[in-house]
């Protein structure tokens, strides 16, 4: 979340990175020679999104709906079959060589399995060392105290340089981890479910970790998550994502206290809360069917098959997704005024259409 | 309604190379036929290896029950043969796990494996257990039952293998069903169906049922009584609308602030578990969360007596949490009291307690 | 989100060292030396190894014979006060020849082993790193090779190219072993590089060549470990083979392969000929396959552990 300082500092036109109608299909080919593409996995089927500098944005959703994806590509991971991914004025995307080198200073990932992120074999100063040497950071002993530096700065005793990532509990891996996020500066980090493997003790940590990194330092973050809890707390604006596409992008609270798309009200409805009186009072909304295949995307909006106040027009135009309030309230429905009353019973403190 | 199941000072050990992991240190409680109890904790709790231990599931090398009962429905469990155990597994207590990819068998027919405990226990007829296979899809809520049944699991969704691992469960009518972990590999949504579903079948079947999770959202809306683990130690136990709104014990508080809830508004810290999960293979003295407890007393080296708030709530703790005095020591530690949420506040008393430790 | 209270310190249970960190610590060496020496029968066979090198290294003070010194007179003489292993069809020190051989065997096996070895992480690398059809081409050159029984190649290619020299056997041993170890090589690499910590570094900018050889073969070395160790044991029986029928080494470089193709003929007459070099081949087979399955239990569950 940005303190009101960094808000003050940024203009709305501010933008860090920007998403245009980003596309990544993974084929699926067949054959023993020669190889032919017989589909593809449509993971992300045409996204726009804008992080603003120093901004946290949540991209919210289910499996299958895309977000990993959309973070891999930003880092390259994976080269997207087309689309741009805006790094102020250079274009992910396309970049090569010494480039590509130079934006991924810039931008840095966090894993969501920290047993899985490091490296067991080295020691933790080699892993967060790494980046810094990669990029020729500097002399070794510079490296070295560095290093030492960046372990306190995430709240690990400078000591545990040595040691290996077997001997740290998974809190402690995922501080490691984003010591090595950190470690050569960049503007943009991806946090793709940072907390999700993490015991829920333990999740707060991190997460108050990553907010004072980034007051700290000025970061911009992409926080992707599952978890719709989560990402109210961290996020400043946030985008739903269903099947490879954005279905609804708001501001802050907006999106909990008025969604406009029946896909986030549906996700919200079955977010399950800890408190019983409003559990067991809840009328959740259920969706039909099971997800569809990204292979074979439905007509149309892709939600109709599960939509519960989906009309014939929804099977066959696709909704745009464009701004239904006018102050940057985005959603893809034909019917998003409808979504207010979809959700029945319950009214919570906080939350509109439970 | 009668207790069903009760457990009595149940210890588990795990023999390892370095030691002994004391996973599950003397806990005791009972359930009630037809009640829901949903068992909280995080890793290395014991939760799971307690419930492994009802049904006797724990490989016996390297896991060894040293102390305690076991009973179910007046039998002790702890005493009887293998064989006599496999009566009870799939017929008078089921389980169902966390992963349905690899709980299923992927190579035999999702009929095959309901019908296994048709025949087993119930002894019915091949067309008789079909027929009652399809039903059970159709219970749990599997469209095209009939075709369904001819098929193997992995044509199926994460959401729809749960349902059949739910419905193999109870296909012989359990009195007992135990639910690991149930819906943490499941996306939110099919959570809610799933959740959606055990509610249901116990409403209609009356199943007792035994909720383990991490999840405090899901035992809110799940369960009737709850009770808190850590470090193989129950450390709160309370009715589940009393445990929300009147928690006691430090660990009980601690989760409910840290956790981020969607119908809280963003702002605001979230109290932090300062430390790492105990290790169980040493455990220390006294009260296993004196580490990262911000009303640590010197006192709490000795292991706390149980605290009676009320009548089916005990907490194991010497400290009154609600006493302004130890609010005010636990901040400066760096403690971040509960939120006021939806009208529940820390300290409103649902109960009347009398909030002093007890010896009993 | 408001600013942390100043009178928390946000990451005071994070700078505690933990229960495990406060132990005493094993790098990791030390914990895959630890297993290691646990297995007794893997230590069993690495110290009879290690003595069995040392005889060959200090073979000229173990016996004063000279390997190559006729005496016609002791031809295929039992053994003896003066010759314990009795002596060979030309009158030669039989254990002096042993032990000599055993310089001979043992520097074939591992140097060819060596070879070997880097061939095959060479290939196995690229190929399961790069996959495509990087990974078809060399893939199906492996299988060229593969495709004809190890032997078969050995004789035809020895009989036709050699010149019986240490350096041509290693090397013919070499050419035709590298491609088992490939495809065990490629198979590591293509399950590790879609490993976590390999996208981690992909992201920081790492290079490929840095990716492979820095991040993805040290957590190969296991399976590598056994293949090599196993490696030398197959390789010492390939030249022992293939001088056993008069394709390996030529007179006057002698191993142990040689002696039992010397000793052929006097297998009813004098055994011992023949049940020496065949013992010792034996032994040290032995002692790498231990030494190899040791290797690999000692590296295997660290490799998985979390």
């Amino acid at each position: 979340m940005i303190s009101p300082e960094v808000h003050a500092a940024t203009t709305a036109t501010d933008e860090l990175l920007r998403l245009d109608n980003l596309v990544m299909h993974f084929p699926i080919t067949q054959g023993i020679l020669v190889q032919r593409q017989i589909g593809a996995v449509k993971a992300v089927d045409g996204v726009s999104l804008t992080v603003k500098r120093g901004a946290t944005l949540g991209l919210v959703g289910e499996s299958g709906s895309g977000k990993s994806t959309i973070g891999r590509c930003i880092v390259r991971l994976y080269k997207p079959t087309s689309g741009h991914i805006f790094f102020e004025q250079n274009d992910l995307a396309e970049a090569e060589g010494g480039d590509l080198r130079n934006l991924r200073r810039r931008v840095q990932m966090i894993f969501q399995d920290p047993y899985a992120s490091l490296n067991p074999r080295f020691a933790v100063g080699s892993l967060i060392a790494e980046p810094m040497k990669i990029h020729k950071m500097g002399s070794s002993k510079e490296i070295r105290d560095r290093t030492e530096q960046l372990l306190e700065i995430v709240g690990l005793n400078r000591r545990f340089v040595d040691r290996y990532p077997h001997e740290f509990s998974g809190g402690q891996r995922q501080r490691i981890a984003v010591a090595r996020a950190i470690a050569i500066n960049p503007e943009f980090i991806i946090a793709d479910e940072p907390v999700s493997a993490l015991d829920v003790s333990i999740r707060a940590q991190i997460l108050n970790l990553m907010d004072r990194l980034q007051q700290q330092f000025g970061l911009t973050y992409l926080f992707i998550s599952h978890d719709l809890s989560v990402v109210r707390h961290v996020a400043d604006r946030i985008a739903v994502m269903y099947l490879g596409k954005i279905m609804e992008v708001a501001d802050g609270e907006e999106i909990y206290t008025n969604p406009l798309h029946p896909y986030a009200a549906a996700l919200l409805s079955a977010v399950p809360i800890p408190n019983p009186r409003i559990e067991k009072q809840r009328k959740r909304i259920i969706l039909k069917g099971d997800l569809p295949s990204p292979v074979n995307i439905p007509s149309g909006c892709r939600f109709h098959t599960r939509c519960p106040i989906a009309q014939e027009i929804c099977r066959q135009v696709e909704p745009p997704l464009e701004d239904k309030t006018g102050s940057g309230h985005l959603a893809a429905c034909h019917f998003s005024d409808r979504v207010g009353s979809l959700a029945a019973g319950g009214s919570v403190e906080g939350m509109g259409t439970l | 309604m009668g207790k069903l199941l009760e457990v009595k000072d149940l210890k588990v050990q795990f023999r390892t190379r370095e030691g002994a992991i004391h996973a599950v240190d003397g806990i005791s409680f009972e359930l009630e036929e037809g009640e829901a109890l949903g068992i909280v904790g995080e890793s290395g709790s014991g939760k799971s290896v307690t419930s492994l231990s009802i049904l006797r599931l724990l490989p016996m090398p390297p896991a060894e029950i040293v102390d305690g009962s076991i009973t179910f429905a007046d039998q002790e469990l702890l005493e009887l043969s293998e064989s006599e155990m496999r009566k009870i597994r799939g017929h008078e207590i089921a389980m169902i796990f966390q992963d349905p990819m690899t709980s299923l068998n992927p190579v035999l027919t999702v009929e095959r494996q309901i019908i296994e405990p048709i025949q087993l226990h119930l002894g019915l007829n091949r067309s008789e257990a079909h027929a009652r296979a399809r039903a059970l899809l159709e219970a749990v809520g599997i469209p095209d039952p009939e075709r369904r049944l001819r098929s193997y699991p992995h044509q199926f969704s994460g959401g729809m293998r749960q349902r059949v691992m739910i419905a193999i469960a109870i296909a012989a009518n359990p009195k007992l069903l135990i639910a690991d972990e149930p819906t943490t590999a499941l996306d939110v949504t099919v959570q809610a169906q799933i959740l959606e579903l055990i509610n249901r079948l116990r409403r209609d079947l009356g199943t007792s049922v035994i909720l383990i999770t991490h999840d405090l959202g899901v035992v809110a809306g799940m369960t009737d009584r709850i009770n808190v683990m850590y470090a193989g130690k129950i450390a709160e136990t309370a009715n589940t609308d009393e445990l929300f709104a009147n928690p006691r014990h430090p660990y009980t508080l601690g989760l409910l602030s840290a956790v981020p809830r969607l119908d809280e508004e963003a702002g605001g810290d979230l109290n932090t578990i300062p430390g790492s999960p105990p290790d169980q293979l040493h455990p220390i003295e006294g009260c296993p969360f004196q580490p990262r407890c911000p009303f640590v007393l010197p006192k709490c080296k000795d292991y706390p007596p149980a605290l009676r708030v009320g009548p089916n709530h005990i907490a194991y703790c010497w400290v009154d949490v609600t006493d302004p005095a130890e609010q005010e020591r636990a901040i400066a530690r760096g403690f971040i009291p509960l939120r006021e949420i939806g009208g529940l506040r820390q300290g409103s008393p649902a109960s009347t307690g009398t909030g002093s430790p007890s010896n009993g | 989100m408001a600013t942390i209270q100043s009178n928390q310190a946000p990451t005071a249970g994070a700078l505690e060292l933990t229960p495990e960190l406060a132990r005493k610590r094993r790098s990791q060496g030390r914990i895959i030396l630890d297993r290691f020496l646990r297995n007794r029968v893997a230590v069993g066979g690495l110290v009879v190894l290690l003595l069995m090198v040392l005889a060959a290294i200090f073979a000229p003070f173990i016996s004063h014979y000279d390997p190559d010194q006729y005496n016609i007179a002791l031809q295929t003489a039992p053994p003896s006060a003066a010759h314990i292993l009795g002596n060979d069809d030309l009158g030669r020190d039989e254990l002096t020849r042993l032990l000599y051989g055993a310089r001979t065997s043992l520097t074939i096996g591992i140097t060819s082993m060596l070879v070997m070895v880097a061939i095959g992480v060479l290939v196995g690398a690229v190929a399961g790193f790069y996959g495509g059809w990087i990974d078809n081409l060399l893939m199906r050159i492996t299988d060229g090779f593969l495709a004809v029984p190890f032997l078969i190649w050995l004789f035809t290619v020895a009989g036709i190219f050699s010149n019986g020299s240490v350096k041509d056997i290693v090397i013919i041993i070499a050419v035709f072993s590298w491609p088992i170890t490939a495809r065990i090589v490629r198979g590591e690499f293509l399950g590790l590089k879609e490993r976590e910590f390999l996208l981690a570094a992909r992201t920081l900018g790492a290079s490929d060549a840095r990716l492979m050889f820095w991040h993805i073969l040290p957590n190969a070395i296991g399976p590598i470990t056994v293949v090599a160790t196993l490696g030398v044991g197959q390789n010492i029986i390939a030249e022992s083979i293939l001088s056993f029928f008069g394709f390996g080494l030529q007179k006057p470089t002698s191993s142990w392969g040689t002696m039992l193709n010397d000793s052929q003929a006097y297998i009813t007459s004098a055994p011992i000929l023949v049940w020496a070099p065949g013992i010792a081949i034996l032994i040290t087979v032995l002692c790498f396959n231990l030494i190899g399955d040791g290797m690999r239990d000692a590296l295997d569950p660290y490799m998985t552990e979390r």
